[in-house]
């Protein structure tokens, strides 16, 4: 291509007339602070995590649960509580691992790839909450219908009105659909603007190279 | 880090700025974007300084990080700079004298240029420096075969804005 290869020579011949940035500079410079999106991930990552193994740890629900007097249940909300910290650390390795992997020095298609994966790792860790927030509403929901005496009154009462059973089954739904939306449009919105860019030249490099 | 690591590293940085000028120049528009740009570079190429053994050259190094950071970690880049003027993108050129003639194609072509997009502006990039197409495909992680066929593409692209 004739015109490309005149511009080759024109930005050749140009290569030397920037103006130059003294060491002084320079070394003001680095001294500054990065504003790239690799801080603005690590930074959004640590938050969600702490937020969601902060809430784990004041969603209380022992108290309500003992004076039922029923062991099993109790034990059963032990071992999850457990089995979740277990799960927070496998996340929070994992997380490690992926943002350790993240280096300029890296192949771009590498680079992007490593910043995805790292990303994701947090987003599975916040829809794993999610899931568990709605497998604890929904067996509370349960307990309580069964074993709390305080509902004898309510559940005589459902179990003559099926239509009245349908509703409370129905709004329940609901909210958990709603509470759904809201933390994906949550989501589109902060990763949306911080990672548009890298996706769409993702998605470029593994077109180019399938 | 130690003194001498900090110095070594100015020293090395101030002889190759040129080339993150380039790759300033090429992604974004205006004086403001340009320093913004070269100043996040400049802070990694220095974190990943340590890393930097000197198997490669410093130069090679650069082209490597200033890429990523300009394709990959820049945040502020507005897409939408197709729009702007050829003139606009002189910022930090000094005056230098053209052929009169040549002067209005390469204005064209510039303006060409400006409306790929980030990643086929990393391998015109590549291709104006005259590295070969086993460095463009190792540096974006491509095969070198799928980086001809891109470049190929690119030059059918640049020839279609030129005579739409």
């Amino acid at each position: 291509m004739k015109e490309l290869d005149l511009l080759k020579k024109d930005w050749q011949k140009n290569a030397a007339s920037f103006q130059q940035i003294s060491e002084n500079e320079i070394y003001k410079m680095i001294h500054r602070k990065s504003s790239s999106i690799v801080k603005w991930i690590l930074i959004i990552s640590i938050l969600e995590i702490s937020f969601w193994t902060f809430s784990n740890l004041f969603i209380n629900t022992d108290e309500v649960l003992r004076k039922m007097n029923h062991p099993e249940i109790v034990a059963t909300l032990e071992f999850l509580t457990y089995f979740n910290y277990v799960v927070v650390l496998i996340f929070v390795y994992i997380f490690y691992k992926n943002y350790k992997t993240i280096s300029t020095t890296i192949a771009t298609k590498s680079l992007m790839s490593a910043i995805l994966k790292t990303r994701k790792t947090v987003q599975y860790y916040v829809w794993y909450n999610l899931g568990m927030i709605v497998i604890t509403a929904i067996l509370s929901f349960f307990i309580a219908f069964v074993y709390n005496p305080d509902m004898e009154f309510l559940r005589e009462k459902l179990a003559l009105n099926g239509k009245a059973m349908f509703v409370t089954i129905g709004i329940l739904f609901l909210v958990i659909l709603g509470f759904f939306g809201l933390f994906w449009c949550f989501y589109r919105v902060i990763y949306g603007t911080l990672l548009r860019r890298l996706y769409a030249n993702y998605k470029e490099l593994k077109k180019i190279d399938f | 880090m130690s003194e001498n690591l900090e110095q070594s590293f100015v020293a090395q940085l101030q002889a190759n700025q040129n080339i993150i000028h380039k790759i300033c120049r090429l992604y974004t528009a205006g004086e403001d974007a340009h320093k913004d740009l070269f100043q996040e570079i400049t802070i990694q190429l220095w974190k990943a300084y340590p890393k930097f053994r000197g198997d490669s050259k410093f130069s090679t190094w650069t082209y490597r990080v200033a890429l990523n950071t300009a394709i990959t970690l820049y945040r502020k880049t507005k897409r939408t700079i197709s729009t702007v003027d050829y003139e606009n993108h002189q910022h930090f050129v000094k005056d230098v004298d053209y052929n009169y003639e040549e002067e209005e194609q390469i204005k064209l072509m510039y303006k060409a240029v400006y409306q790929l997009n980030d990643i086929e502006k990393a391998l015109v990039f590549m291709y104006l420096e005259d590295k070969d197409y086993q460095e463009i495909a190792e540096t974006l992680g491509i095969s070198e075969v799928n980086a001809r066929v891109k470049m190929n593409r690119i030059k059918g692209k640049l020839k279609k804005i030129l005579n739409p």
